[in-house]
Parts: structure tokens; sequence; C-alpha cells
């Protein structure tokens, strides 16, 4: 496999729809009619009808099953589905396989979806696996959690710790990424912190989760729901709205990650580049395209760490050189490459990654809120731990 | 008495470091063909695939790879602040191993530690991790 193989199949699919629910912190209402409503917004985006849905692509940690949506949305005739995982890493890899569906012919139209109740049932910040036996079957659980390290904020304090010892990288470097995800969804109603200023004291003041990780270096915990609808480039340019081109996915474990998820990660041989290194010269390959003539971009941001260490690993900055970088401003709404445009995961909403898509799409279609003006690229990353994929979107001619 | 995490003993991949452990040794899992160590014990190398692995003993010293002082509370048994410490075996760095120490102390990268074994009941013991103190065996 090369990237030659990938080339007749760049932008031959297409993002058609975008439909998303609002942002809370309890949404009261079911996962299941989050995700219906996100998608039927985004079959409707589309111009579509429900009926003409005939593909599912869920999330593998989704809280709604495939069964379940397609009773929801009455769908008559659903010919594909895949689960896809793994979590954060999912997004932009469930858009592969929509991808593949629809250019295989096994699906016109396919639905990708992504709904929870992050914040009012369970969250996601909490003990990962707090069981009172720790580990076997790979988890490798017994290696971290009997000694307290439960959640994910600690797994990624490690890392941030360690890219500090390395390189120097400084709490405002770390302030710089948080207040810019802020100022974006200042800037976006829909966005959960809109009216929610931050500066650099305020970051400084907020208290520590687990050094040198504080509050606001965090996600958000989120109820509700995105969803996508994807087809041909040939399909969408007949519907209802400007096609946003897939140009390229691409998808891979982490090099040497040796099973596990995410508390292994600092044993990892080079735990700093997780699993975004061959995620991203795979992208660059198969999109014949790199980080130069990327527009706008849309980070995977659980944390402010994974945020810099993606700027690395896409090469949109040099290794250790992050910090500085976003501090220049290159990433900020007027920098040359505005990343998480809407706020991100940080300050918009944590709808695991799926919301970075939309507002791909929008960036693509010249409708976000921070609109990057003339933007015709925009690179999409999804969870950089373990499992990792990313795409890049294409504005259509 | 608040119920803490034990590590599972029977699972055979892993079992193995928690009862030498017991015994009051600290081992590590190696590769037999390239000579590295595998941390975390995977039934196959990662660096050159082989799957001729066995347990070594440690000498039980490293350095300070990387830490966190946990602030937030996240389950009782473990009260803020602590601080978990991600320590590199001297005879094989590529070992990265953990430990607990309560408290937030002064630390800073590649400073000497000490493996200690704490009996946390239940029949399981924890190699865990200190700065290294004077008087200690280095
Ligand atoms: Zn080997």
């Amino acid at each position: 496999m090369t990237a030659q193989d990938y080339v007749p199949f760049r932008d031959r699919a297409a993002v058609a729809g975008i439909g998303r629910t609002a942002f809370s912190r309890d949404s009261g209402r079911s996962a299941l009619a989050l995700a219906t409503e996100a998608a039927r917004a985004a079959i409707s985006d589309a111009g579509l009808r429900p009926d003409q849905i005939d593909g599912l692509v869920r999330c593998d940690m989704d809280q709604t099953t495939g069964a379940a949506m397609a009773g929801a949305l009455a769908l008559p005739d659903v010919q594909f589905s895949a689960d896809v995982g793994v979590g954060g890493g999912a997004p932009c890899a469930m858009i592969g396989v929509a991808a593949a569906a629809v250019l295989s012919g096994q699906a016109r139209h396919v639905l990708v979806w992504r709904a929870l109740n992050g914040r009012s049932e369970g969250r996601l910040g909490a003990a990962i696996a707090p069981r009172v036996v720790a580990g076997g079957q790979a988890s490798y659980d017994d290696f971290f959690t009997p000694y307290g390290l439960l959640t994910a904020p600690q797994s990624f304090a490690l890392l941030a710790q360690r890219h500090r010892t390395l390189y120097g990288t400084t709490d405002e470097q770390f302030g710089a990424v948080a207040i810019l995800c802020r100022d974006n969804a200042n800037r976006t109603p829909h966005a959960q912190m809109n009216g929610k200023p931050l500066d650099m004291a305020g970051y400084l003041a907020s208290r520590m989760i687990s050094t040198p990780l504080r509050l606001f270096d965090c996600c958000l915990e989120t109820d509700g729901a995105a969803a996508v609808v994807v087809t041909t480039t040939d399909r969408a340019r007949d519907l209802a709205q400007t096609p946003a081109l897939i140009r390229a996915t691409a998808q891979a474990p982490a090099v040497g990650s040796g099973g596990g998820m995410m508390f292994p990660s600092i044993t990892w041989t080079d735990p700093l580049a997780l699993a975004a290194g061959p995620v991203a010269h795979r992208l660059w390959s198969r999109a014949g395209l790199g980080p130069q003539d990327i527009d706008v971009a849309q980070v995977y941001d659980c944390f402010t760490i994974t945020i810099l260490l993606q700027l690395e690993a896409y090469g949109l900055c040099a290794p250790g050189e992050s910090g500085p970088f976003v501090q220049s401003g290159a990433v900020s709404a007027d920098g040359r490459v505005p990343i998480n445009t809407d706020g991100g995961n940080m300050s918009g909403g944590y709808i695991h990654g799926l919301n970075h898509l939309v507002e791909a799409v929008r960036q693509m279609r010249g409708t976000a809120d921070v609109q990057k003006s003339g933007a015709e690229t925009c690179l999409v990353t999804s969870g950089p731990v373990g499992m990792s994929s990313a795409l890049v979107l294409r504005r259509d001619a | 008495m608040t119920d803490r995490l034990y590590p599972a003993a029977w699972d055979r991949d892993t079992g193995p470091f928690f009862t030498a452990a017991r015994e009051g040794r600290l081992v590590f899992c190696a590769c037999n063909a390239c000579d590295r160590g595998l941390h975390v014990p995977t039934p196959s190398c990662r660096f050159c695939g082989s799957i001729d692995t066995s347990w070594r003993d440690a000498r039980g010293t490293g350095t300070l790879y990387s830490w966190t002082t946990v602030t937030q509370q996240a389950h009782p048994a473990w009260p803020v602040p602590y601080t978990v410490v991600i320590v590199a075996l001297d005879e094989a760095p590529e070992v990265r191993l953990t430990g607990c120490i309560p408290g937030a102390p002064a630390l800073s990268a590649g400073q000497p530690m000490q493996v200690w074994f704490e009996d946390i009941g239940q029949g399981r013991t924890l190699p865990n991790w200190r700065p290294l103190q004077n008087g200690d065996l280095a």
C-alpha cells in the first residue's frame, strides 16, 4: 500500500451535509434524542430525506447504536453499517470508512454521527478504569491505576511535563493555547464558552488539576451531538450545499504503543510522537499536500498539550517549537493557519471531535463564525493517542 | 479503610511483575533476541518482533522521566496532593515504571530514584519509587 494507491480516490467523496445540537452541561434528553436531532439537521442541510440515508457509521464509544438510529430515523433500507474506533481517534477514521462505502458502491448516502451526554451522564474526565482489580487482557491498567494514575488529565499531564522537560515549554505557552480557543469561542455563538472571555491572568489563576495542567488546559465535558452526511462528490454536487471534498483520510495506531490505550502512552518509545506522527506522514502523502498547503485546521484538543504535540507532528512547526509557535499568533484567528476556529473541544463543545468536522465543513463553505478568508483547505485531526486519524477537506472548485 | 485498587495478579503477561514484588524483587520483561527491555510487557518484542522474552531482575535504581502532582481528587483512596512518578530503569532506560509519592515533593527530571516495596494488603505488593536518599545503596 503506497500513497500512489490512494491518488484515484482524492476528492471523489464529499461531506454534503452537517448538523449539530446545542452544546450544554445538561441536555435533559437522551443521547438518542440528541443524535436524532443532529442527524435530521445534517440530512436536511444536504437537501436529502431520511429515507435516502442507506449507510450508518457509528463511533465505537457512542451512547447510541446503529439499530437505534435506524429506528429513530425510520430508515427503510440501510445497506451499510460500521462501528469505528477508537473513541477520540474515531471521527476522521469514520469519515474515511464512510467515503470507502460510497466509493465502493456499498451505500449512496452515509450518516456519520457522535452523540453523548458527556457531562450529565457519566463525566468523561472522571476516573477511567476504577476497577478494584486492575489489569488483565492487555489493558495494562495494573501498572497504572494501583499507583493512583486514574484519569485522562493525569495521563496527559505526564506528557505535558515531559514536553516541559525537553523543550522548556512554559505555563504561558500552555495558556496561549487555551486563550486562542476561548477567543474563537467568544466569536462563535453556539460555543459553550461564548460570553466567557479568558485572559492570561485568568488562565494562570484557574485551579491546578494535575501539574502542569490547570482546569483551562482541559476540554469541556459536553452534552450534545454532531452529524455529517458523506456521499460521492458527483452526487454531492447535485445536492443543496457546496460540497466539502474529502481530499484524503488516514489513520494509524501509535508506533511502539504496546497495546492498551491512554495510560501506557508514557511507556512508548517516543511518548511525545504519539500516534499522530505516522498518520501525518500518510495523510500528506495521500493528499499530495503538506502543512504549507493548509489554510485552516481543526486540531483534536482534549488538552492543550495535544494541540502542541500535533502542531509538531503535522509539521505546522518544528519539533519542540510548538510553544513559541502558538505564542507568535501563527495559529490564532488572524494568523497564517487559524486552528479550532469555533473554540474546538476546549471552548466550543466536546463532541469527541466530530464537532471539528462540522466546523471544518463550515470553513470550506465560507460560513464559519471565525472564517479564514479564502480558505480552500482544512486539516482535521482526531485523537492523537493509541489510534489516531486525520483528513484534509478541500473547497470544491 | 478505603478500598484502593489492586493489580490483577492472574494475568499471564503482567502477573510475574507483581509475583516477584511479593518476594521483594523488582523484575522487568526483556527481549532475549535484541536485549532491550519491554514495558508494558507485550508478548512479542516491540523493537525486533521476537517472541523470545523473559523476566529479568533489576537493580532497583532509575532516573525520573516524568511526573505529575495530582491536585484534584479522583478517588477516595488517593487523597490529594499526591505525585505520580515515571522512572526509567538504569539498566534498561526504555523501561519506564510507575510510582506514587504522597504530597507534592520538589522533583527534577533525571534525578536518581530508588525502588521500595509497598505491601498494599490483599496479598499484593507494589514496587514503588522514591527519590534516592543519603544512605541508600545506589
Ligand atoms: Zn527484541
